[in-house]
């Protein structure tokens, strides 16, 4: 009976070699995924990761996510009143996968989370994405078709569609950058093409925006813009925007862009139409730098409500390399908060340009190109 | 009778092992240990111990300490001692503020303690049934042990800082000595105090078996029940004892 005594105490001894830990250090670093596939007026979620839930009714979907992994939902399907709204902690990503996302009360997609987003479409996809008519009242903020409280990457060789119907297409309260190799057709019936608080970063891709509403900018940043590359088309066709203010009229003219701080270009090309009453072209509070790259800027809207101007800067408009040609049918091309009535006090060129034909409602300046 | 005794033991271990793995948590208690009487009021002894957790799956404690006591009063003893503690600390997962989302993660790792120790023991007997009454403070440090805690959000392994804690340990015990038999049963409940209220009790019923005045068996059972998050993570368990000790004349 000892011996039986002793053999059972050292078996029970030998097995305590286990390990008792419930995570491994893979449950906290590395990708998680989640598909979201629309299809009518339904939605389907696919397995959830730890840390994170998801509701779905009809074809809304709201995803919280507490996991500290990074985080990548893969959408595709169609709906025609459906969306995304996803809270969060991390950085997150949305590869879009030929989706078509229409939501007629409020964003097609919303990140409620106050850190980054990045849309990816993969090269050969086509997505689109639209709000509705009207926004249903939230708790949270709705500001465009594709909203995001944070930072907004767009990225990915595919195409990405977005309409505007009620407020912004793509809307951040951070900045938005946008990558090279994506197609972004932007249209604004309701507001501005693109509108971010904290800055407007193009880095390439080929971008185009069409803004039909009255007052709507193409692209509306709160703060810096810079473009490196790309190719960025911006047509507006809107009138002003005529609004009685406590008894005081206020009128929002369109433009292709409007920066309320320093505007740098240094790459890429720029070709902004506006055809609306007084439309302008660029509408910058601080200094319009123009280094490198090809900007044309062309207003042909009449002078009823709004004043056009092709290019116009509160402090300057200062040009040391690239092309630019601004014209703007009935008035100044370039205004740069002077009064002076020559024109060429109202651009100031570093530098020899090649070419330099300054009048008061065309501006051409060309510097040589620089081959590195 | 002794038969009986020990099978029956040995069923209470193993029908335990088998209810805590729905609830609780069991583990066992490993004990050797050597005494030595240095004169009539002076002992002195050496012990080491080996513990288990997660239903004994997991090895939970080394230890190896040294003690002295002392015989005061007919009635009163003082004692101290050192132990060198080397634990498996149990796995620890920090959520944020908002309780859902993982903020650090300290894997299980072997660290070690040390333990101070100074205790008074008042004891009366009445007829065989002996009552006693133990004060122990208790003071275990905890070095700090880098590269034990990630970091999740920056990526990043920190330290697990070094640590002190005080901890009074109030023991009531009762023993008996059954006439004409070598199992002598015990049972005693002991309160840990520390910073912050009562952290936990330990209730345990045990027989000691001497063989020949030099050998000292024992087998407890103690039930364990956790008050307070007292740092170290542990759970309410079962435990089985198992002691050996080795008296030198």
């Amino acid at each position: 009976m000892k011996k039986l005594f002793y053999i059972c105490m050292s078996l029970l001894a030998l097995t305590a070699c286990t390990n008792d830990d419930q995570y491994e250090l893979s449950d906290f670093v590395g990708t998680e995924t989640i598909n979201v596939t629309y299809n009518g007026n339904y939605a389907s979620v696919g397995i959830l990761p730890d840390y994170v839930t998801a509701t779905v009714v009809g074809a809304d979907v709201v995803i919280n996510s507490y996991t500290s992994k990074n985080l990548v939902i893969y959408v595709s399907g169609t709906t025609t009143d459906g969306s995304l709204l996803f809270y969060g902690k991390n950085d997150w990503g949305l590869v879009l996968q030929n989706a078509n996302i229409c939501n007629l009360d409020g964003p097609a997609i919303n990140n409620q989370c106050h850190k980054a987003l990045f849309i990816t479409c993969p090269e050969g996809t086509v997505n689109t994405l639209s709000d509705g008519t009207s926004y249903a009242e939230a708790s949270f903020d709705q500001k465009g078709a594709i909203f995001s409280e944070g930072e907004l990457y767009l990225q990915g060789k595919g195409t990405l569609n977005v309409t505007g119907n009620t407020k912004n297409a793509l809307a951040s309260d951070d900045y938005i950058t946008i990558y090279n190799g994506i197609t972004l057709n932007l249209t604004a019936n309701g507001s501005n093409g693109m509108k971010a608080n904290d800055g407007v970063f193009i880095n390439g891709g080929m971008l185009n925006i069409t803004v039909n509403s009255d007052g709507g900018r193409g692209i509306r940043s709160e703060s810096v813009m810079d473009i490196i590359g790309g190719i960025i088309t911006i047509n507006t066709s809107g009138d002003c925007k005529i609004e009685t203010i406590d008894g005081v009229r206020d009128t929002t003219s369109c433009a292709g862009i409007k920066c309320d701080s320093l505007f740098t270009m240094s790459g890429g090309t720029l070709n902004i139409t506006s055809t609306g009453d007084g439309g302008k072209g660029i509408y910058c509070l601080q200094d319009i730098r123009l280094t490198g790259g090809t900007m044309n800027i062309t207003t042909k809207g009449s002078n009823d409500d709004g004043k056009p101007k092709a290019v116009k800067s509160a402090t300057g408009i200062i040009l040391s390399g690239g092309s630019f040609t601004a014209q703007c049918k009935k008035s100044w091309a370039c205004d740069n908060g002077t009064d002076s009535e020559n024109p060429a006090d109202r651009v100031t060129i570093i530098g020899t340009p090649t070419t330099k034909e300054i009048e008061k409602r065309y501006v051409s300046v060309i510097f040589p190109s620089v081959v590195y | 009778m002794e038969r009986n005794l020990i099978i029956t033991l040995m069923l209470l271990i193993a029908g335990t092992h088998q209810v805590k793995a729905q609830s609780d948590d069991f583990g066992m208690w490993y004990e050797l240990g050597v005494e030595k009487k240095l004169t009539n009021k002076l002992n002195v002894g050496v012990e080491a111990e080996f513990r288990t957790r997660n239903n004994s799956r997991t090895a939970d404690r080394l230890a190896f300490g040294v003690n002295v006591d002392y015989k005061l009063l007919k009635f009163l003893k003082a004692s101290g001692g050192y132990t060198f503690l080397y634990d498996n600390f149990q796995e620890e997962l920090d959520m944020k503020s908002d309780g859902l989302t993982p903020n650090k993660w300290t894997p299980s790792y072997w660290a070690p303690r040390h333990r101070f120790n100074v205790s008074l023991t008042g004891s009366v007997n009445w007829k065989r049934l002996g009552i006693s009454l133990r004060e122990r403070w208790q003071y275990t440090y905890r070095p700090e042990a880098t590269g034990k805690k990630y970091d999740i959000d920056n990526d990043e392994w920190d330290p697990k800082k070094g640590k002190g804690k005080n901890v009074l340990r109030s023991r009531l015990q009762l023993t008996y000595d059954i006439p004409h038999w070598k199992f002598d049963p015990f049972a005693n409940v002991e309160m840990f105090t520390a910073k912050g209220g009562t952290q936990k009790m330990r209730y345990q019923i045990g027989i000691d078996y001497k063989l020949k005045k030099k050998h000292n068996f024992s087998l407890t059972y103690r039930y364990q029940d956790v008050r307070s998050n007292d740092d170290d993570n542990e759970a309410n368990r079962h435990l089985i004892g198992i002691g050996y000790t080795y008296k030198f004349k």
